[in-house]
C-alpha cells in the first residue's frame, strides 16, 4: 500500500480505495466500523479521531489524488520504553531473582496491571516439582518438602535442578525447540545427546556451536542429527538456525524481500551460503551409513533459480546479516562470562582431543570380500585431506565460522531468543509473542527484564540450571492465578504484563508420567496372577510349503509383515516404547519403532519386501492362520513417556494432548482441549488402572485401618494438598470403606481439571 | 510461493479479536456461508498415499510404450474408459466424473501430500489446515458423531483451526473402539456415577477461576460424555451389518473403511477420510495395482451404488486422491516413478455431472494436453460443492488473516450442472 500503483491495487478481497467512491473503499469501510466490529481499522494503537476518518472521507470522494513519486514507509512500532538495569552484579541467584522482580515490579508501574499473590507452599511445591522434572511430586517429596524450614522453597529449586529427571524434562523442551524426529535418520542420536548434554551440564553455547558445526555420522557425532534433520539442506538449515536460535524469521526471505520485516532475500542467500558446501552422502550399500561431509562447490548461487538462467548465476560469499553489539567498554556481563569461560578452560585439561585419523577410518565399515564401494573411497580420501587436530569431524570450516558468530555473546539476539522460549515454558507467556519472530515491527514488552536475565545467562557461562534457578526463585514465577470474576481484559492485560498467572495445562509427557506416579504404576502394584485374563488372538504360522504367489493372495502376504509387538485391544495408544539412551549411540535402529508407524509407511514397507521377496524367488512361505487363547497376566506398568520414540505416532496420547509433529519451522505445542483427549483421559486404560488401588500399594494397608487418613494421602498423592471439609465429607460417601469406591474417587481427581492444569 | 495467501497490505494483529466472546472465536460467530447452490453435505475423500500411477487406474493408454500390463475397459459411460483393475468401478463411472489434467509442482512426498491435501505449498511459520478441518470448521456440525472422521490413517492437522478440527481417528474400522466406552470392569451404573462425581468436583474448581482454558476442558468433557451416550455410536461397530454387505464391499480393511465412511455420513458426519498407502511403486508397479484394484474396487463400487440406492448420492461428494501421479515411462525395476506434471482424480456425488472428463493428457500422460487444472482449482471445486465462499478469509490464532483457498484458484466449473 505504499505506492500509488499498489495502493489502487488493492488487496486480495476488496480494493482499498476506488478514487470518488467512498462506499465502495474497504479502507473507508474498515475504518467506520466500531472497535468492536471484525475487522476494523486500524487494529492496534488508538482509534482514528472522528476529524481523521473525515479527512479520509473527503479525500476519497475528491478523487484520492496521491502526489508523483510518494512512497509511504511503514512507522516502526516505538521501541518499547526502558526503565535503569542494576549497576551491580548479583552475588547469588536468589539476588539475581530479586533484582528481576524490581526490573519487572517497575516495568509495570502506571499500567494498572492487577499482581496477585504468590503460590502457597503446597501449591509453589506442585508447581515447580511438574514444571522442573515433569511429574507431581510423590508422597515422599511431599513429607520432605514440609520437613524443610523456611527456606523450602530455595531448598526444592536447588534439589529439583539437580535431579536426573531434570534433563529428561528438558529434553522433551530442546526436542520440541530443534524439532527432533526419532524416524529422521540421526534422530534419536540427537535426542540422546540433547539429553546427555542437560545431564553433563553443557553450557548452550557450546551446545549449539556443535550442532551448527557438526559433521560425519550420527553414530560416532549425534549432533550432525541437526544438519541431518534438514537434509543437510542450505535453505532450510539457515532458516531453522535463524529461527531457532537467533528468533528471527528470516526465513520469509527465502523467495523474496521479506514481507514483514527489513530482511532483503539477499541477506537470506548470505546466511544460506555458510551451509552452502555442507553435503549428505549415504552409502549405496543398502543399511549404509548416512553421513555430512563438505564439498569443494558453493552451492548458494545468486541471484535466485527463478530470476536468472544458470550461467548468470554466482557463488555467494556467506556474509553474516544480523549485527554485533559494538561497545567502547566491555559490559560487566561479558567481562563475568570470560571469566567463568576462563576458568572452565583451565579446568578441562589440555588432554589431547584429536581424534586420530586411524579411528576415523576404523570407524567406517570395512568392506571384507565385497568390491570397494566408490562412496567410502571417496569419504576416505576426503577424510585424509581434514585437519587431524581438534575434532575430526567438525571440518566445515564455513559452519564453524557461523557458529561463532551466532554464539558469540555480543550477538544480542542468541541470549535473548532463548530465554524468551525458557520463560515462556515458565510463566505462560513470552516477552515476544510467536516466540521466534523478534522483530521492530513485531510489540516486545518488559524489554529490560529481558535484558536482564539475558545478560545473567550470559554472565553465567550460558549455564541452563542458572537461568532456570532465577525465574524459578523469583515473585513472579510464584504468581497465582486471578479470581474468576475478573473482567476479561484486566485478566488479559495482568497475564500479559506477569503479574498474574495464566492457565497452564501439563504438557503431553508430564500428564503421562504425573498418571502414572499418582497410581504408582512405575512398578508392578499388584502380586503375579492378580490380574490374569484369557486373551485370543490370531498368529500366523509359517506351513513350511512354498506356493506362487497370485494377485489376489499379495494383499494377504502383506497383513502378516503387521507387527506382534501391540497389544491387540486398541489402547496401544497409551503405551510407551522406551528407548535407551545410553545403547542409542552404538546399536541398531529400534525395530520396535517400525510397528507404531503410519499404516502407509507399513503396507509400503510390506509391500517392497513381498516384492522383493517374490522377485528373488517367484514363490512365497505360505502361512496358516491360528487363533490361540492363553492366559495373560495384564499386570500394569507403565514407563516414562519422556524416553519415547519421539514424535509419538499420531493418534497417540501425547499427540492427542499437543505434541507437535515437529515437520514444520515455527510449530508449537497445541495447548487446546479437545473431545478425544477427554475420551483418552475417562475411558483410558492408564486413568483406570492408575485409579485401582493396588494391594502392593500403600494406600491399599491405610485404608483398611482409617478411612479418613487414606482419603488424605489420595488427595495429596494426587492433588499435592488435603481436602477441604466439604470434599472431605464428600468423599467419605463415596469412598465408603471400600477399595471400589477409592478407586472411584482417585479415579476423579486424576481426571479432573485441577490435575492437568498447574496450581 | 504461499506468502500471498494472506493480503500483504498490511499485517494484522488482531490483538483483542484473537480472544473470543463466550468462548467461541469470532470468526466462527460470524461466518456466515451463503452456500452458492451448494448441494453437498457431506465429503469422503479417499487418500491414497504414495502417488497412485494415473495410468494405470484412470488414464490408460493402450497401444502406446508405456501402457504397461493393464488394458483399457468400456465402463457405463459411452467414450469413457478406465483401467481394467476397476470392473465393478467401470459400471459406476455414470456417476463419477475424472479430471485427467491435473498439473501439480511437487514432486516429492511431504510437500505434495501438504499441497494435495491443504491446497498450499507448504511455507515456515504458517499450518494451513487439511481439507477435512477446513470444512468441518466452515459447515456446522450435524449430530452427535465428530463432524471429522479419519480411517485407517491420520489425515492433514488442523493446523491454524486448533484442536477442534482435529480428525476423530479409527484405527481398525470396524472394531471397537476402547475410548468410547467405560473400561472393562467399570459398569455403566459405576461409569455414570463416577462422571457425576468428576462434575461436581470441577464445579468447584472452575467456579473458583474460571479461565478461558478451564471451559474449554469443561466443554470438551460435555461433548465426550454427549458422545459416548450417543445411539449414534453404534455406526461405528460393522457387527449389525448384513455379512453380505461386509463381503460386497470386500472383507479387507479398505473395504470396511468405505462402508463405515458410508454409515457414518447416513448418521451425519461431515467428512470422512479412508487413508490407504502402498501406491510408492518404485519397483513391481502392476502386481501392486492389481492388489489394489481388488481392494479399492468392490468397495468403491459398492460405495457409490448403495449412495445412489439411498438418495445421499448427490449430497455426498466422493473424491479420490493422490499426491502425484506416476511416470509413463516404466522404469528397470517394472516400476513407475514419481511424476508430478501430469496426473487424475476421480471425483463423484455431490453436485458432480456424472460422466464427465475434465481435461485430457498428451498421448503418453506426459503432459496435460487440453484443460490444465491446478491443485488449488481441485479444492476451490470442493468448497464450491460445498458451499464453501473461497475468498473468505479466516483468521491464525495470532490473528492472521489467511485464505480458504490459494489466490487464482478457480473451480472447475465444467463438472457441475
Amino acid at each position: 500500500m505504499d505506492t500509488h500503483e499498489k495502493f489502487l491495487e488493492g488487496g486480495d478481497t476488496a480494493e482499498a480505495v476506488v478514487p470518488g467512491n467512498s462506499a465502495k473503499s474497504e479502507l473507508l469501510v474498515r475504518i467506520h466500523l466500531r472497535p468492536i466490529d471484525e475487522g476494523v481499522m486500524p487494529d492496534e494503537g488508538r482509534a482514528l479521531k472522528p476529524e481523521e476518518v473525515a479527512l479520509l472521507d473527503a479525500w476519497v470522494e475528491g478523487g484520492a489524488k496521491w502526489p508523483k513519486g510518494v512512497t509511504l514507509t511503514e512507522r516502526k512500532p516505538e521501541a518499547p520504553k526502558r526503565v535503569a538495569l542494576p549497576q551491580k552484579a548479583p552475588r547469588s541467584n536468589i539476588e539475581a531473582a530479586a533484582m528481576l522482580d524490581d526490573i519487572l515490579r517497575r516495568e509495570n508501574a502506571g499500567t494498572g496491571v492487577v499482581t496477585t499473590q504468590t503460590l502457597n507452599n503446597a501449591a509453589f511445591l506442585r508447581r515447580s516439582t511438574i514444571d522442573l522434572i515433569g511429574r507431581i511430586p510423590t508422597m515422599n517429596e511431599v513429607r520432605e518438602y514440609e520437613g524443610w524450614g523456611e527456606n523450602r522453597q530455595t531448598k526444592l529449586i536447588s534439589k529439583l535442578s539437580s535431579q536426573p529427571r531434570f534433563a529428561d524434562r528438558w529434553t522433551v523442551f530442546m526436542a520440541d525447540m530443534l524439532r527432533v524426529r526419532s524416524n529422521v535418520t540421526g534422530g534419536n542420536q540427537l535426542l540422546a545427546y540433547l539429553h546427555g548434554s542437560i545431564e553433563q551440564k553443557k553450557p548452550y553455547d557450546v551446545l549449539v556451536r556443535e550442532l551448527i558445526s557438526a559433521s560425519g555420522r550420527a553414530n560416532s557425532n549425534p549432533a550432525v542429527g541437526y544438519i541431518l534433520g534438514d537434509d543437510a539442506q542450505p535453505m532450510e538449515l539457515a532458516a531453522a538456525t535463524a529461527q531457532i536460535f537467533l528468533g528471527v524469521q528470516i526465513g520469509c526471505a527465502m523467495c523474496h524481500d521479506h514481507p514483514f520485516d527489513d530482511w532483503a532475500q539477499k541477506d537470506f542467500y548470505d546466511l544460506a551460503a555458510f551451509f552452502g558446501k555442507t553435503k549428505k552422502m549415504e552409502s549405496r550399500r543398502r543399511g549404509g551409513s548416512v553421513y555430512t561431509t563438505e564439498g569443494n562447490e558453493m552451492t548458494v548461487l545468486w541471484p535466485p533459480e527463478d530470476k536468472a538462467e544458470t550461467r548468470d548465476r554466482k557463488p555467494v560469499k556467506p556474509r553474516f546479516p544480523f549485527q554485533l553489539g559494538h561497545f567502547e567498554k566491555t559490559p560487566h556481563h561479558i567481562q563475568r562470562f570470560e571469566a567463568v569461560r576462563l576458568s572452565q578452560e583451565q579446568e578441562n585439561s589440555t588432554d589431547d582431543n584429536t581424534a586420530s585419523l586411524d579411528a576415523l577410518l576404523d570407524s567406517v565399515e570395512p568392506n571384507i570380500g565385497r568390491p570397494s564401494d566408490p562412496v567410502l573411497e571417496e569419504a576416505k580420501k576426503e577424510s585424509q585431506k581434514l585437519n587431524v587436530h581438534g575434532d575430526l569431524y567438525r571440518s566445515s570450516e564455513l559452519r564453524d565460522q557461523l557458529a561463532q558468530l551466532i554464539t558469540d555473546p555480543r550477538n544480542d539476539y542468541f541470549a535473548r531468543a532463548f530465554v524468551n522460549r525458557v520463560w515462556a515454558e515458565l510463566i505462560g507467556h513470552g516477552f515476544v509473542e510467536p516466540l521466534d519472530n523478534f522483530s521492530d515491527y513485531n510489540g516486545l514488552h518488559h524489554p529490560t527484564t529481558l535484558d536482564f536475565l539475558a545478560q545473567e545467562f550470559i554472565a553465567s557461562g550460558y549455564d541452563f540450571r542458572t537461568l532456570i534457578r532465577i525465574i524459578t526463585l523469583s515473585d513472579v514465577y510464584r504468581r497465582s492465578a486471578l479470581p474468576a470474576d475478573t473482567p476479561f481484559e484486566l485478566r488479559e492485560k495482568s497475564e500479559l504484563n506477569f503479574a498474574a498467572a495464566p492457565s497452564r495445562r501439563m504438557l503431553g509427557e508430564v500428564l503421562y508420567d504425573s498418571i502414572v506416579v499418582a497410581g504408582h504404576l512405575e512398578d508392578f502394584k499388584w502380586p503375579k496372577g492378580a490380574n490374569n485374563k484369557q486373551v485370543s488372538r490370531e498368529i500366523q504360522i509359517a506351513t513350511g510349503e512354498f506356493t506362487m504367489v497370485e494377485a489376489g493372495d499379495a494383499e494377504k502376504v502383506t497383513t502378516m509383515a503387521g507387527s506382534p509387538a501391540m497389544r491387540g485391544d486398541g489402547y496401544d495408544l497409551e503405551s510407551s516404547l522406551k528407548i535407551d539412551f545410553s545403547s542409542i549411540l552404538s546399536s541398531k535402529e529400534q525395530t520396535e519403532l517400525a510397528s507404531m508407524r503410519e499404516k502407509s509407511n507399513e503396507q509400503i514397507k510390506a509391500e517392497e519386501m513381498a516384492a522383493i521377496q517374490k522377485d528373488e524367488q517367484r514363490k512365497v512361505m505360505k502361512y496358516k492362520t491360528e487363533t490361540i487363547t492363553e492366559t495373560v497376566d495384564d499386570n500394569p506398568r507403565f514407563d516414562s513417556a519422556m524416553r519415547m520414540a519421539t514424535p509419538a505416532p499420531p493418534a497417540h496420547f501425547l499427540r492427542v494432548f499437543g505434541q507437535p509433529a515437529r515437520t514444520g519451522l515455527g510449530e508449537f505445542r497445541d495447548e487446546a482441549s479437545s473431545l478425544r483427549q477427554q475420551l483418552m483421559m475417562l475411558n483410558g486404560r492408564m486413568t483406570h488402572e492408575a485409579s485401582r488401588v493396588g494391594t502392593l500399594e500403600p494406600l491399599h494397608h491405610l485404608l483398611k485401618k482409617d478411612q479418613d487418613l487414606a482419603i488424605d494421602w489420595a488427595y495429596q498423592e494426587i492433588l499435592t494438598r488435603l481436602p477441604t471439609p466439604d470434599e472431605k465429607s464428600d468423599a467419605r460417601t463415596i469412598v465408603d470403606d471400600h477399595s471400589q469406591g477409592m478407586a472411584d474417587l482417585r479415579w476423579a481427581l486424576i481426571n479432573s481439571n485441577e490435575f492437568r492444569f498447574l496450581p | 510461493m504461499s506468502c500471498n495467501d494472506y493480503q500483504i497490505n498490511r499485517r494484522r494483529i488482531l490483538k483483542t479479536f484473537s480472544a473470543s466472546l463466550l468462548g467461541m472465536p469470532i470468526s466462527q460467530l460470524l461466518a456466515q456461508t451463503t452456500p452458492n447452490r451448494a448441494q453437498a453435505e457431506h465429503v469422503i475423500l479417499f487418500w491414497n498415499s504414495g502417488g497412485m500411477s494415473h495410468l494405470d487406474t484412470w488414464d490408460p493408454k493402450p497401444g502406446r510404450k508405456v501402457q504397461g500390463e493393464f488394458n483399457p475397459i468400456k465402463t457405463s459411460v459411452d467414450g469413457m474408459e478406465i483401467s481394467e483393475i476397476f470392473p465393478q468401478l467401470a459400471k459406476q463411472m455414470h456417476h463419477g466424473a475424472l479430471i485427467r489434467s491435473i498439473a501439480g509442482t511437487n514432486g516429492d512426498h511431504g510437500r505434495a501430500q501438504y499441497e494435495l491435501q491443504t491446497g498450499f505449498n507448504q511455507s515456515p511459520n504458517i499450518m494451513h489446515p487439511g481439507l477435512g478441518s477446513l470444512v468441518v470448521h466452515e459447515r456446522e456440525p450435524l449430530g452427535d458423531l465428530p463432524a471429522l472422521v479419519s480411517i485407517s490413517g491420520q489425515p492433514a492437522r488442523a493446523g491454524y483451526l486448533g484442536q477442534q478440527c482435529e480428525a476423530y481417528f479409527v484405527g481398525r474400522p470396524g472394531q471397537k473402539d476402547p475410548y468410547l466406552a467405560f473400561p472393562e470392569g467399570i459398569s455403566h451404573a459405576r461409569g455414570m456415577q463416577r462422571l457425576q462425581i468428576l462434575e461436581k468436583m470441577n464445579a468447584r474448581t472452575s467456579g473458583e477461576k474460571g479461565s478461558k482454558e478451564l471451559k474449554a476442558s469443561q466443554t470438551a468433557l460435555k461433548d465426550a460424555v454427549n458422545l459416548m451416550e450417543s445411539p449414534a455410536l453404534k455406526a461405528f461397530e460393522l457387527e449389525d451389518e448384513d455379512p453380505k454387505t461386509v463381503a460386497k464391499y470386500g472383507d479387507t480393511e479398505f473395504g470396511r473403511g468405505a462402508l463405515l465412511a458410508r454409515r457414518l455420513v447416513e448418521k451425519g458426519v461431515r467428512f470422512v477420510q479412508v487413508n490407504r498407502g502402498g501406491f510408492d511403486n518404485h519397483g513391481n508397479i502392476f502386481d501392486a495395482m492389481r492388489n489394489h484394484g481388488a481392494a479399492m474396487d468392490p468397495a468403491i463400487a459398492s460405495l457409490l451404488s448403495d449412495l445412489k440406492a439411498n438418495g445421499m448420492l448427490s449430497k455426498t461428494l466422493v473424491v479420490v486422491l493422490s499426491e502425484f501421479g506416476r511416470t509413463p515411462r516404466i522404469n528397470d525395476g517394472g516400476g513407475r516413478d514419481h511424476w508430478a506434471r501430469c496426473f487424475s482424480a476421480m471425483m463423484a456425488g455431490g453436485g458432480i455431472k456424472g460422466g464427465s472428463i475434465v481435461g485430457a493428457s498428451d498421448e503418453d500422460g506426459m503432459a496435460p494436453a487440453e484443460r490444465p487444472v491446478k491443485v488449488s482449482d481441485l479444492h476451490a471445486t470442493m468448497c464450491h460443492a460445498l458451499g464453501i465462499k473461497q475468498d473468505k478469509e479466516l483468521f491464525t490464532p495470532q490473528g492472521r488473516p489467511m485464505r480458504v483457498v490459494p489466490k487464482g484458484a478457480t473451480p472447475i466449473h465444467e463438472l457441475f450442472a
